[in-house]
């Protein structure tokens, strides 16, 4: 109803009434849409009345009773509005952008789009446990960012830390004297009576004296510009990790104007946050903090990820924790590390199954008990989730009276809390003009509503409502509604036109020492979707960097009044002087010490590995099997290299053990294997294999690049699909020829046969072409994974487990070769020539017919094939490289010790002991002892390093965790 | 009267516990109702930390753990405790006043007792506890009525059944079904009480079942009993119209009467939850077998 159709606007016009425009103002103009009636307009620097829009505008006379906010201008056609001057810093923002810097919007928004996807920036929207697809989605960034003056965000700042200092002080006092209680200035339904009131932590001191390191506060700007405040976040809040990723790529696209801006940098705020928790945490400067994560099904999972590594933490959640003697320790790989802070991401519910909720399988119990005895501090300090209720902001003002004797200088949003009896028959009349907001928000038990505004709502439904609103009155509460002012956003359709979205910023304060509080200059803005009033990145939301500028104004004031050129700088005098604390000279940015290796992500690192080397493994067999399946070819009993095959194909799990052998029905055995690749049930055949491969990435997604993410998310689906389609419409050859038993299969197997068989079986050829894509690409990931990862003790188990899962592959098969007959150490000389295929076949197999050529050309004979698959220490491919690379990568792990006395390589056979001429020795009976015994070394080797590994490290992680009562 | 309790609990595991953390409120406390004269709290295998500590309501509450793998937990709690006649509780103020007075009005002084009108984990706020309430609340009743009434009621229209409901049964359910233990009965009484908006607390301890001289046996014998108490301000001033300090009524629906003599309170909480005789989280131990004795005697 508010768009505007730019055409309609004549530059002629434009000029008249904008006589010191620069062109670049002009031309954003020219397509700038004015924003919605009564919405202050950012671009503009005012709020406007638009005829028409009568029915969309919230009452004034109403808001003016409530003594929000008021627009005072007149009503203005949008033609007017849109000629009207650009605010100053918008202003200096699109002159230093320019007029060809405008035209390139299109162009920046894609740069932008590609920068979130390499960076891998996401947000889960419905996450949810077990689910690793789908629920992921990009950050959502606008291209412009959003413009605050000086002067604005003097009081922003001046606001945000009275009421930091006002919500520390509640803390202190509800856990501690409750004095606010007793003089009635909170009503206990909103302390004792909130879910988030932990009564574990009444009379608890926290270490460091504080409860509250980050506050962040939701505020809006009303049509007046006047900021408000909207809601206060202190739980968990989020934001400071996506607002940094937002801040790199912003000022990189707009790259001179965020220069001439000269805009706040941001680090020196994340820096006291980490130095406050450090210095007031028990371990003191070398205090080791980590951020505490529900993980990767949290919504935010990505930033508190990129949050850690920027800030220097240990990504850590509840399972790597432990608690001894009321001290937190985190589970490493090498034993048990001292903790002596955690920052905060889990919601206080879940922190300590012991003493909060039982359920919980994301804290760590004992935690409490940490806190209480002052061995750890907790940013924030469990409890403060009453401090989030929207109830609490009518109660602010008197609160900060009686304990700061301050008057709060930012208001909130007039709000009434309906427990109240005054309070509610004041707003039952004005529910139309008003937003209700559930009191206890989190309270699962009372199964809380959505925030509802009143204007949507029938007579009939604000009917209703103010029934429940008599009944249980504590539940609900009433908050004005505001317009909230939109921001400029470029909007590439329709050729390009700047659109005014609404937006709500989120501003942070974080502890700097013992008492002090610092801003971080700057937030993230959200940016509501489409005509919504709801700027939540939950419901579809973007967001926008926030420049707290200091030049962009006095540029563009300098370059109308005195000429200057373009880009140069107003001198100090003529900038406000910062009334905040100068700048400390930066602090040391947090030195990235050395990462530890948590037992749960040292586990799945090693599950990564067996995953993707399985997967290889069981692809290869695949294609070599169907490769030599000739389903015509006669079957005869004698046919060593159809037994092995079949036995290869069921040692990796490509069909059952119960399907029909390759051997006696080679019909049957094919479809069956085909029909399984896929991850269907039952199967764990490649598809399974590639679904566990990718939860184990998504398990240690931080650690990995995000090629090697995309590579196997791609891989996965890719393969999924495909299979899909393949064994939707079937090959040709499945199509055309009917299933005919051949007279010597068993005609119905039924217990034997894979429900799959019933569809449509895919061709083999279509099949092997799906294979030979997906090896492509599973070279690409273990190259991310050989090359692309830093060799830490993570890194070796990972490759330990791609190892193990080797040793057992090439172990196994040889030995099934020896079993069945391909290979054989009798006559060399066969008329079926089966002894040559069988052979090639082996070392096709091995991947070594180039390592083979190359040594011993034409060769066929068994020295030289056990020279090159058995004994070659420089062939990857042989069983003697992979053994003696397990055991030097076992010896790296156990530290420093004397590399031979390290019990677990100890396991691995010593592939320097063997020798060609045992291997080639027969037994009376022409068996290579020797061989067999050490091919079946090699895969019980396998399994006890598996295991003994389990034990060593990850017996931590294994266990599971039950709460019990009596 | 002089009592004797000894309340074990063993815990078998399988398989093992490799690690356990515990909090015990099984520490009797002392209070005009009663003295405690002796105490100790016995937990085998020997934790390798354990600390009490009082809760916000004044309980006892004992944190240990063992960090070591262990197939079996026994904890015994011996107290000794004489138990004093408690005094009749007067009050006559009218239900609606006091509920009146503890809603939150500005500047209104603040009871003590407002805490226990809110909703807690057992004891939930939904509109079925309130209208099983009502006919118990006659207009302008005076609280001990209301809480005599409402204790009857509960009495006479629930069955008392072991194992109908576990120990997480909702009390919602236990109310549908018209059937639970002592433990259901206490937060049913416990959650209509508050839906009137009026203070309720829940109460775990024990009762002493051996009878009196042909009175008949009381049920929950030998085992760990809860109950409810209410609150009963002494009355409100006519001229401020404050409500007045007041006491605590404790009210057993499960045998309908006011505890007495015969009666040990172990803790006092907003329900089941705040106060549990034993709860821990294991690693390991996926399956465990409970076993609990408890023996009251009178010496």
């Amino acid at each position: 109803m508010n768009t505007v159709d730019p055409s309609q606007f004549a530059r002629s016009a434009l000029h008249r009434t904008r006589p010191d425009a620069s062109p670049a103002q002009d031309a954003a103009a020219a397509c700038a849409v004015p924003a919605a009636s009564g919405h202050f307009d950012e671009l503009r620097g005012a709020a406007f009345e638009l005829p028409g829009a009568g029915q969309q505008t919230p009452d004034t006379a109403t808001t003016k009773a409530s003594g929000a906010d008021v627009p005072s201008t007149g009503i203005h056609t949008a033609q007017a509005v849109q000629s009207m001057p650009f605010a100053p810093a918008w202003a200096g923002f699109f002159d230093a952008l320019g007029t060809a810097g405008l035209a390139q919007l299109d162009q920046r928004t894609r740069d932008l789009n590609q920068q979130i996807h390499d960076n891998g920036i996401t947000y889960n929207v419905y996450a949810q446990a077990g689910s690793t697809s789908g629920p992921q989605r990009p950050w959502s960034l606008g291209l412009f960012p959003f413009l605050l003056t000086h002067a604005d965000w003097q009081g922003i700042q001046a606001g945000v830390l009275q009421r930091a200092r006002v919500l520390e002080a509640i803390m202190a006092d509800v856990y501690g004297p409750q004095q606010l209680l007793h003089k009635a200035l909170l009503p206990a339904a909103l302390t004792q009576g909130h879910p988030g009131y932990l009564r574990a932590m009444h009379g608890t001191r926290p270490a460091g004296g504080r409860y509250l390191h980050i506050v962040a506060l939701d505020i809006a700007r009303g049509p007046s510009g006047q900021w408000w405040v909207v809601s206060q976040r202190t739980q968990a809040p989020s934001g400071l990790g996506y607002l940094l990723e937002n801040r790199a790529i912003t000022s990189k696209l707009f790259a001179p104007a965020f220069k001439q801006a000269q805009v706040s940098p941001l680090e020196a705020t994340y820096q006291s946050l980490v130095h406050s928790m450090r210095q007031l945490s028990p371990g003191g400067g070398a205090a080791h903090i980590a951020l505490l994560s529900p993980g990767p099904y949290s919504a935010t999972y990505f930033e508190q990820a990129y949050l850690a590594r920027h800030l220097g933490l240990t990504l850590v959640e509840g399972a790597d924790l432990t608690v001894r003697n009321q001290k937190l320790y985190l589970k490493t790989l090498h034993g048990l590390e001292p903790v002596h802070g955690l920052l905060k991401r889990l919601d206080d519910a879940f922190l300590d199954p012991l003493e909060l909720r039982s359920d919980s399988t994301l804290g760590v119990p004992g935690l409490l008990q940490c806190i209480r005895a002052g061995n750890l501090l907790m940013a924030n300090a469990p409890g403060s989730e009453f401090l989030e209720s929207p109830a609490l902001l009518g109660f602010m003002p008197g609160i900060s009276q009686a304990l700061l004797g301050e008057q709060l200088s930012l208001p909130a949003l007039p709000t009434w809390w309906c427990g109240e009896r005054a309070a509610l028959d004041a707003v039952l009349h004005r529910l139309g003009r008003s937003v209700i907001k559930p009191s206890y928000p989190g309270d699962v038990q009372q199964q809380p509503f959505e925030a509802m505004l009143g204007k949507y709502m029938s007579a009939k439904e604000r009917d209703e409502l103010a029934g429940r609103m008599l009944r249980e009155g504590n539940a609900y509460t009433v908050q004005s509604y505001v317009p909230m002012s939109q921001m400029p956003t470029w909007n590439t359709s329709n050729g390009g036109t700047i659109q005014p979205q609404s937006a709500m910023l989120r501003v942070f304060a974080v502890s700097d020492g013992a008492t002090g509080w610092r801003v971080l200059p700057g937030g993230l803005m959200r940016i509501a979707s489409g005509a919504h009033e709801v700027a939540s990145m939950h419901s579809g939301g973007s967001s926008a960097d926030v420049w707290v500028t200091q030049g962009l104004k006095e540029a563009a004031t300098a370059a109308t009044s005195t000429q200057l050129a373009p880009g140069l700088v107003p001198t100090q005098a003529h900038t406000p002087a910062p009334t905040q604390a100068p700048t400390p000279a930066p602090v040391q940015a947090a030195m990235p010490s050395k990462r530890v290796v948590t037992s749960r992500a040292a586990e799945n690192l090693f599950w990564l590995g067996r995953y993707t080397e399985r997967t290889e493994c069981t692809l290869h067999a695949a294609q070599h099997i169907l490769n030599r399946i000739d389903v015509t070819e006669p079957t005869h009993s004698g046919d060593t290299m159809r037994h092995w095959l079949g036995a290869l194909a069921v040692q990796n799990s490509l069909v059952l053990p119960s399907v029909p052998s390759l051997a006696k029905s080679p019909r049957v055995f094919e479809r069956s294997l085909l029909a399984a690749l896929g991850a269907a049930d039952n199967s764990y055949s490649i598809g399974f294999n590639l679904q566990a491969l990718k939860s184990a990435a998504f398990t240690v997604r931080e650690r990995l690049s995000q090629e090697q993410w995309d590579l196997i998310v791609q891989t996965e689906l890719d393969f999924d699909q495909q299979s899909q389609k393949l064994m939707a419409h079937g090959g040709d050859i499945a199509a055309n020829e009917p299933i005919n038993q051949p007279t010597n299969e068993p005609a119905n197997q039924p217990t034997n046969k894979p429900a799959a068989l019933s569809a449509v079986t895919p061709s083999a050829p279509d099949v092997l072409g799906l294979l030979a894509a997906t090896a492509v690409t599973l070279a690409a990931i273990t190259g991310a994974q050989t090359d692309r990862m830093a060799r830490d003790d993570g890194w070796r188990l990972l490759s330990v487990g791609r190892l193990l899962e080797r040793l057992q592959f090439l172990a196994s098969a040889l030995l099934a070769g020896l079993e069945h007959g391909s290979l054989s150490f009798a006559t060399q000389e066969d008329a079926s020539g089966q002894h040559q295929t069988g052979y090639n076949a082996m070392i096709s197999l091995f991947d070594s017919t180039t390592t083979f050529r190359a040594h011993h050309r034409s060769r066929s004979d068994m020295a030289a094939l056990l020279d090159t698959l058995v004994l070659d220490l420089d062939n990857p491919r042989s069983i003697a490289w992979v053994a003696k690379t397990l055991r030097g990568r076992l010896a790296k792990l156990a530290g420093d010790g004397p590399q031979d006395q390290y019990p677990l390589a100890q396991l691995v056979p010593d592939a320097s002991q063997w020798q060609l001429a045992d291997l080639l020795t027969c037994d009376a009976q022409g068996e290579p002892q020797a061989l067999c015994a050490l091919l079946s070394g090699c895969t019980t080797a396998a399994t006890q390093v598996a295991q003994a590994i389990g034990a060593q490290y990850f017996t931590h992680a294994h266990v599971s965790e039950n709460s019990i009562g009596a | 009267m002089r009592i004797e309790v000894t309340h074990l609990t063993r815990y078998r595991y399988q398989p093992q516990v490799d690690n356990a953390q515990h909090v015990a409120y099984l520490t009797p406390a002392s209070s005009p109702a009663q003295q405690v004269r002796s105490h100790s709290l016995q937990v085998s295998p020997q934790p390798g930390e354990c600390e009490s500590r009082q809760d916000i309501y004044g309980n006892t509450c004992t944190f240990f753990s063992i960090a070591k793998p262990h197939s079996a937990l026994c904890v015994t709690a011996r107290s000794t405790v004489v138990t004093l006649p408690r005094p009749h509780i007067e009050s006559t103020a009218p239900w609606e006043a006091v509920q009146a007075q503890l809603r939150y009005r500005a500047h209104a002084p603040y009871h003590s007792a407002t805490e226990f009108v809110f909703a807690s984990p057992y004891a939930p706020r939904h509109a079925d506890f309130a209208h099983y309430a009502l006919p118990s609340f006659s207009p302008g009743a005076p609280l001990p009525d209301c809480a005599a009434h409402l204790m009857g009621r509960i009495h006479a229209d629930f069955v008392y059944e072991t194992h109908s409901t576990q120990v997480n049964t909702p009390t919602l359910q236990a109310l549908a079904q018209r059937r639970g233990v002592c433990q259901d009965f206490a937060h049913i009484m416990v959650a209509c009480w508050r839906a009137m908006g009026l203070p309720a607390r829940y109460v775990s301890g024990y009762v002493l079942t051996q009878p009196p001289e042909g009175q008949a046996r009381l049920v929950g014998c030998d085992a760990s009993h809860a109950w409810a108490s209410v609150f009963m301000p002494t009355g409100i001033a006519a001229s401020t119209r404050e409500l007045g300090d007041g006491q605590w009524l404790d009210c057993d629906p499960t045998n309908n009467r006011n505890p007495g003599e015969d009666y040990i309170t172990l803790a006092t909480g907003r329900d089941f939850a705040d106060v549990s005789p034993l709860r821990g989280v294991i690693l390991g131990g996926a399956d465990h077998q409970l076993e609990v004795e408890v023996t009251v005697t009178p010496k």
